[in-house]
């Protein structure tokens, strides 16, 4: 693998329209149930500021795929430049992979039998264009990025969010940036 | 998980009694076995390893393309169990061929069929050892599968060989049966104070386990009763009630189903807690 693409999703930034959940529905056409991204609103007391304050998640094409670990078909692989693809063709539905993800981000499809993920539009950055959900996110709150250790040490870029699971699990491919103190103030 | 998984109870529970049938003909075929046993014990483990591995079938989305599981041996859990239990099965076709035959290496062939079953059986538990799950991810979930094996696969042989069995066949086991379930309650009363201080999710698992009807259900059938039931045994050791060991069985059986229904409806994985 020579590089890791990823996500970098700014809570500053986020105002919740779910417009990337949207984006990534009309681009494939998903059934209803299935998420392949989803945005999430944290506890207001697990973050210490009284802000309204959202996170948009999904596949985190993590360096330590369990999804990949545990099919028993080898519906997942891991491309060249870190995206962990799932081949629908190949699934059988056994729903391991949907046990395995911290993030439940492989989602069974009841009506397909089949279970289904976010692939991060690898056919659209294959032609030079963005994911489906980053070139749809109005205020630019989601970026495809490329995970390194010099984003790691940039000011503000965490690896996690309260509410979220540990990232030792899987080592996901996604980085935030929090709200500033203050700077919002809206309560529930 | 989060829900009772009938088709995988079944495999698991099944497979477990059918490869515990044969293990228990391997152990006592040390000293002579009456044939007709072997024969009836045999047929029993081949329907319900059959059963098994059909009932495997209805939790896939798609059963037609099952046989797409072998092909991720290298990492998958999954496609080792499958790939041992259909060595088990095939290994089990084997037997049966040697129990036909006047002197055939039916013991050999328990053996091998045993072994293999054996291994899918820790490849079934492997599957469930996720560092995603707490409640599974521990030695235990092995050991919980390894005992099932052990306990419905010597009170079916207890059963079935009633009336043939020797007084020492039939006390070796029982004595396997009561270390089974004296193991169980013993690794389970651990695996529960783990639980309780092991992290958010394996405390939301215990909370899961004690209030549900199922699992004090699953503590008398699967552990009170099999204890009660078996004292009558050992004193009585000459006079078997073929009634007694069809309730030990049965209860027993009942206590495993249970438990397995318990193990997939009371696990809690670590999860994004933020808000939908």
């Amino acid at each position: 693998m020579s590089k890791q693409l990823g996500f970098l999703h700014s809570s500053e930034k986020c105002v919740g329209c779910r417009g990337c959940e949207m984006a990534c529905k009309n681009e494939y056409q998903t059934d209803a149930a299935p998420r392949w991204r989803q945005v999430f609103q944290l506890h207001e007391e697990r973050y210490s500021l009284p802000t309204r304050m959202f996170f948009s998640i999904a596949c985190n094409h993590c360096a330590n795929p369990q999804c990949l670990k545990v099919c028993p078909v080898g519906a997942y692989t891991k491309r060249d430049d870190g995206i962990v693809v799932h081949n629908r063709d190949r699934c059988i539905g056994c729903r391991l992979c949907t046990m395995a993800c911290p993030y439940d981000r492989p989602q069974f499809n009841h009506a397909k039998g089949k279970v289904e993920k976010c692939n991060l539009c690898y056919q659209r950055l294959d032609q030079g264009e963005k994911p489906a959900c980053v070139a749809a996110c109005i205020p630019g709150a989601l970026e495809l990025v490329e995970i390194t250790a010099e984003l790691d040490q940039k000011l503000g870029v965490l690896k996690t969010l309260p509410g979220l699971p540990t990232p030792a699990l899987t080592n996901p491919s996604i980085r935030f940036i929090g709200p500033k103190q203050g700077k919002q103030i809206r309560r529930d | 998980m989060g829900t009772v998984e009938w088709p995988l109870v079944l495999f698991t529970v099944l497979g477990e009694t059918s490869i515990g049938i044969l293990l228990a003909l391997w152990w006592l075929d040390r000293t002579p076995l009456d044939a007709g046993l072997y024969r009836k014990a045999t047929l029993t483990s081949g329907a319900l390893l059959g059963l098994a591995l059909v009932a495997s079938l209805f939790h896939l989305g798609h059963p037609e393309a099952a046989y797409r599981a072998l092909t991720h041996l290298g990492s998958s859990w999954l496609s080792r169990e499958i790939l041992f239990f259909v060595l088990a099965a095939l290994a089990w076709v084997y037997l049966f061929l040697q129990i036909s035959r006047p002197n055939g290496q039916r013991r050999v062939a328990a053996g091998i069929a045993g072994l293999l079953g054996l291994f899918g059986i820790v490849s079934s538990a492997m599957i469930y050892v996720l560092p995603r799950v707490p409640a599974w991810n521990s030695a235990q979930t092995p050991l919980f599968f390894l005992l099932t094996t052990g306990l419905l696969g010597a009170l079916s042989l207890l059963f079935l060989g009633w009336k043939s069995l020797s007084p020492a066949q039939m006390a070796g086991l029982m004595y396997w049966s009561l270390g089974c379930v004296l193991s169980s309650l013993f690794s389970y009363i651990l695996y529960f104070s783990q639980l309780t201080g092991m992290s958010p999710e394996g405390l939301a698992t215990a909370q899961i386990l004690t209030t549900s009807p199922l699992f004090w259900l699953r503590v008398i059938t699967n552990w009170g009763a099999p204890l009660i039931l078996l004292l009558p045994l050992f004193k009585r050791k000459r006079s078997f009630n073929p009634n007694l060991l069809l309730t030990l069985l049965v209860v027993s059986g009942i206590g495993e189903f249970l438990g397995r229904a318990l193990f997939y409806l009371s696990a809690v994985g670590i999860h994004i807690s933020a808000l939908k």
